[in-house]
């Protein structure tokens, strides 16, 4: 019964929040997508395909933060605000459920967005490797419709799936959009930098208090590099260890939960004026 | 359970949570940690494709790619790898100009770092100083008024590269450029003294005596003497040699070839070495150090 | 029997103030039982604590100190949830589902699947009359029928206790007649109705029993004709072709005498006063007979008595009768 409750509450998300946004999200893409590699064309020599990975994935990402943030954080808010929540909590559902359901939705919204916006990138790409001539072809270090692109986007989509966490946690106590917002993109930004805070004693020549303080930040913050830090590598056809994307993920799985379950005892205790 | 216990256990639950977090992380990296070679790689390359990328936030980029660039010089100019090395400090310091062209201190400051050469003595850079001229003169490109360019152009040869005539160029080129300052002008007559460009230093210093400077004056009337007490020398030198072609003996002191004691421009006797048989200065005449020795007299009369 | 809903000593404190926050009491040790079957009205001025009330009931908020037992469970309880509804006050919904969605979503959560969920959906439609506009998003809906969503959500799932708050807010005459038949359909079909309102007429008519909150307390409680059956007041007779001599002398006997028109009388009796000879006598002067009405304590009467009267300490609610 709980999974089924659960299930429902996702189910109601994901039709509530998908319903416009895959079309605008494939439209936009496709066609950022068409006029950069025009752009690119231009400009590079043969270049073409490394940065038409990059400038996909990097769209994919991007506009995935953007969908999760503006929607992550009315998840929980919007329905307080609008006092739709009272009439949905007198019925028998646990508390806990409808958080974990609304992290659900969100997270199955993200990936059909993900999976939509991947597609119109692999049709992209294969347009550049039918036009691209043969010698130019043999000079690129990945194939164009490289299937180790696709691990880099479940790593985007873990990505994703951990900030949609720390949205929702947000959005469980915060009445306030504009600084739910403010909060999640600056630990999304943090968490970006996390490698770099983590080793600030390379950068930075400080104290040993301000450095274990900024390295200890680093550690606790959502550690969104760890997710990027080996890009570079899928889009160059270097090979990246299975080992390696299952930790990473692992660590995505635990730190999203530490989250949810955060949002969901704050909101177990929430009272509704 | 009260509301305070249960606040208390979901504290310590999310920190144990974070805390494996972490741990999981930590395995990662350790397991998987990654090679110093493939984590840097620059994505924009081109300077002017990343202008037109920022859209408006170019001088935003710009500085963004400036905080780059130290932390790329200072973490390489402090680890021990040996491949590598600084090689996204010409590309980042070129987007970091192309993104804003009047990043003076990109300029000055990228170009001191690339000409740094290797070693922990001075700053253990890379030792471009080919592209450390290069990254300045684009800078005067994209701002003729400039002085500081083709000043700090001179001091990259006259200090990193010891290309003494190329210096003096560069500071002439400096000095003849609106608001720059006067005391230019006499580091580069030093330069081509160094360079062994007397003529070209007599000269410039002849021009700098009729300066409105007091300080001026004295520094140019002094390298004029210092010019002149070179040529004193390389007489008085071919003076030994013509003595030695005649009676195959080189002279015993001054009487014997001179009959006198000659002095130098500020009346301080030269000294002939008996053994070497070398004529030079006095090492407590006032003209001392001349600038063969690869001194900066003149700079540091000047600049006190 | 078991009260379907006890309150035991309901106090709630809010905080107001940012940088020394100060407590505000808005329900004081609030004691009462609701016993099943019946319309129980929980009525009171604005700001008086009915929504808080229904609101710890409901679980949306926590006592600050006593509890609240429904359905024989504390309050919040999931198993509780199962067998009550509750339509809140300005009920809003998912705008862009149509009602036959929202209930279905609901009815969902509390495990209807299929031909089951599907009959039940219909069956409360129905009851609020929504059948026509069931496919038609929210959105479009008036505001009535924004109420009659929330009545229909409230019902879904067969529930024991239906709890409304303020459920004729915004509605016209029309929507509240609807709505007044509706609670009284459930409580014949043997359910217990809980609700809020300051409209006093709408009470009289609905309740067997009501509360009376005053900023925060509980002033009265009991079944309505206890409350109200506190004298009779007496007996209002209004005739006409009355002469004016008979009147004059009739009057006499009566507590007051009112003339409204040539002719024209209301002849107000004191309790003790029969009416019977009264107008007998009124008859035998030529009068004709146009009303008698008893003259009894309206609820009305009993909120502005309690109401009115300010307590100067907290005390325990005088049940009129027997409120047990």
């Amino acid at each position: 019964m709980t999974l089924r409750r659960i299930g429902i509450v996702a189910w109601h998300v994901f039709k509530e929040s998908v319903r416009d946004r895959v079309l605008y999200a494939i439209g936009a893409f496709a066609l950022l997508l068409v006029a950069a590699s025009v752009v690119i064309g231009q400009i590079t020599a043969g270049q073409d395909l490394k940065i038409i990975k990059d400038l996909g994935l990097a769209t994919i990402e991007l506009a995935g933060v953007l969908m999760t943030v503006f929607i992550g954080v009315g998840l929980v808010a919007r329905e307080i605000e609008r006092r739709s929540i009272y009439s949905l909590l007198a019925k028998p559902l646990p508390r806990w459920e409808f958080v974990v359901g609304k992290y659900i939705g969100l997270v199955l919204t993200i990936l059909v967005n993900v999976a939509a916006m991947t597609a119109a990138l692999y049709v992209m790409l294969a347009w550049v490797a039918w036009t691209s001539p043969e010698n130019v072809r043999l000079s690129w270090d990945a194939p164009a419709l490289d299937p180790r692109l696709l691990v880099a986007v479940v790593l985007i989509q873990g990505e994703l799936a951990l900030l949609t966490a720390v949205a929702v946690f947000f959005s469980t106590f915060s009445s306030s959009g504009l600084w739910s917002v403010v909060f999640t993109l600056g630990l999304f930004v943090a968490g970006l930098e996390s490698d770099d805070l983590r080793h600030f004693s390379d950068i930075v020549n400080a104290s040993p208090l301000v450095t274990h303080v900024v390295a200890g930040i680093g550690w606790i913050v959502p550690a969104f590099s760890a997710f990027s830090d080996r890009k570079n590598d899928f889009v160059h056809g270097i090979a990246v260890p299975r080992g390696y994307v299952l930790d990473t993920l692992t660590y995505g799985v635990t730190y999203a939960v530490v989250a949810v379950g955060a949002a969901t005892a704050l909101f177990s205790r929430r009272e509704f004026k | 359970m009260t509301g305070r216990l249960t606040a208390a256990v979901t504290l310590a639950g999310a920190l144990a949570g974070l805390g494996l977090s972490a741990a999981v992380l930590h395995a990662r990296d350790t397991r998987y940690p990654t090679p110093p070679a493939t984590e840097r790689l620059l994505y924009l390359r081109s300077g002017r494709v990343a202008d037109r990328v920022m859209l408006s936030f170019d001088a935003l980029a710009a500085d963004v790619y400036w905080i780059r660039v130290i932390q790329h010089y200072g973490r390489d100019a402090t680890s021990n790898r040996t491949t590598g090395r600084f090689e996204l400090l010409e590309p980042l310091l070129d987007l970091t100009t192309t993104l804003d062209p009047h990043f003076r201190i990109a300029y000055r400051f990228g170009a001191v770092f690339l000409a740094s050469p290797p070693g922990h003595q001075i700053g253990n850079g890379p030792g471009r100083p080919d592209e450390a001229i290069a990254l300045l003169e684009k800078g005067l490109r994209n701002n003729p008024g400039d002085w500081i360019y083709p000043y700090d152009a001179g001091f990259i040869n006259y200090f990193y590269t010891g290309n003494y005539a190329e210096a003096a160029r560069w500071f002439e080129r400096a000095a003849a450029m609106p608001g720059a300052p006067p005391w230019i002008a006499p580091i580069a007559a030093e330069c081509r003294l160094g360079s062994g460009d007397r003529n070209g230093a007599r000269h410039l210093l002849e021009y700098l005596e009729t300066s409105e400077e007091d300080y001026i004056r004295k520094a140019a009337k002094r390298g004029l003497q210092q010019i002149e007490a070179l040529d004193e020398i390389d007489q008085w030198q071919a003076a030994v040699e013509r003595y030695f072609a005649a009676r195959h003996v080189y002279p015993f002191g001054w009487q014997e070839l001179a009959g006198r004691y000659p002095e130098d421009p500020a009346g301080v006797r030269y000294v002939y070495n008996q053994k070497t048989h070398t004529v030079s200065l006095d090492g407590k005449s006032p003209l001392m150090p001349l600038p063969d020795s690869l001194t900066h007299a003149v700079a540091k009369a000047v600049v006190k | 029997m078991t009260a379907i809903v006890h309150a035991d000593r309901l106090t709630k404190d809010f905080f107001t103030g940012f940088w020394r926050p100060r407590p505000y009491r808005a329900l004081d040790a609030l004691s009462f039982e609701i016993p099943p079957g019946g319309v129980f009205g929980l009525l009171g001025p604005n700001g008086a604590g009915k929504t808080t009330t229904l609101k710890l009931i409901t679980d949306l908020l926590r006592p600050t100190s006593g509890r609240a037992e429904v359905l024989g469970r504390p309050a919040g309880d999931v198993d509780a949830r199962r067998r009550l509804g509750f339509l809140p006050e300005h009920p809003t919904f998912y705008d862009h589902l149509t009602a036959e969605e929202l209930l279905a979503y609901f009815g969902g959560l509390f495990g209807y699947t299929g031909e089951d969920r599907r009959r039940r959906v219909t069956r409360v439609l129905d009851l609020v009359g929504l059948d026509e506009a069931r496919k038609r998003p929210i959105r479009q809906y008036s505001k009535g029928m924004v109420q009659r969503v929330g009545l229909a959500q409230a019902l879904i799932n067969d529930p024991e206790l239906v709890i409304l708050d303020e459920p004729m807010s915004g509605l016209d005459p029309l929507g509240r007649r609807e709505v007044r038949e509706i609670i009284l359909a459930l409580r014949d079909e043997g359910r217990t109705v809980l609700f809020s309102s300051h409209i006093l007429s709408d009470a009289e008519m609905l309740c067997s029993r009501v509360g009376i909150l005053s900023k925060g307390q509980l002033v009265a409680s009991g079944s309505v004709n206890d409350l109200t059956a506190s004298g009779g007041r007496g007996w209002e007779i209004v005739v006409g072709d009355l002469p004016a001599a008979a009147a004059e002398r009739i009057g006499r006997r009566a507590r007051r005498l009112t003339r409204i028109a040539d002719g024209r009388y209301t002849v107000d009796l004191a309790p003790d006063v029969r009416p019977e000879p009264v107008i007998a006598e009124l008859a035998a002067a030529g009068a004709t007979l146009v009303s008698v009405t008893p003259l009894r304590t309206t609820l009305e009467d009993v909120f502005v008595a309690r109401v009115g009267a300010r307590p100067a300490a907290p005390k325990a609610p005088e049940p009129v009768g027997s409120a047990r």
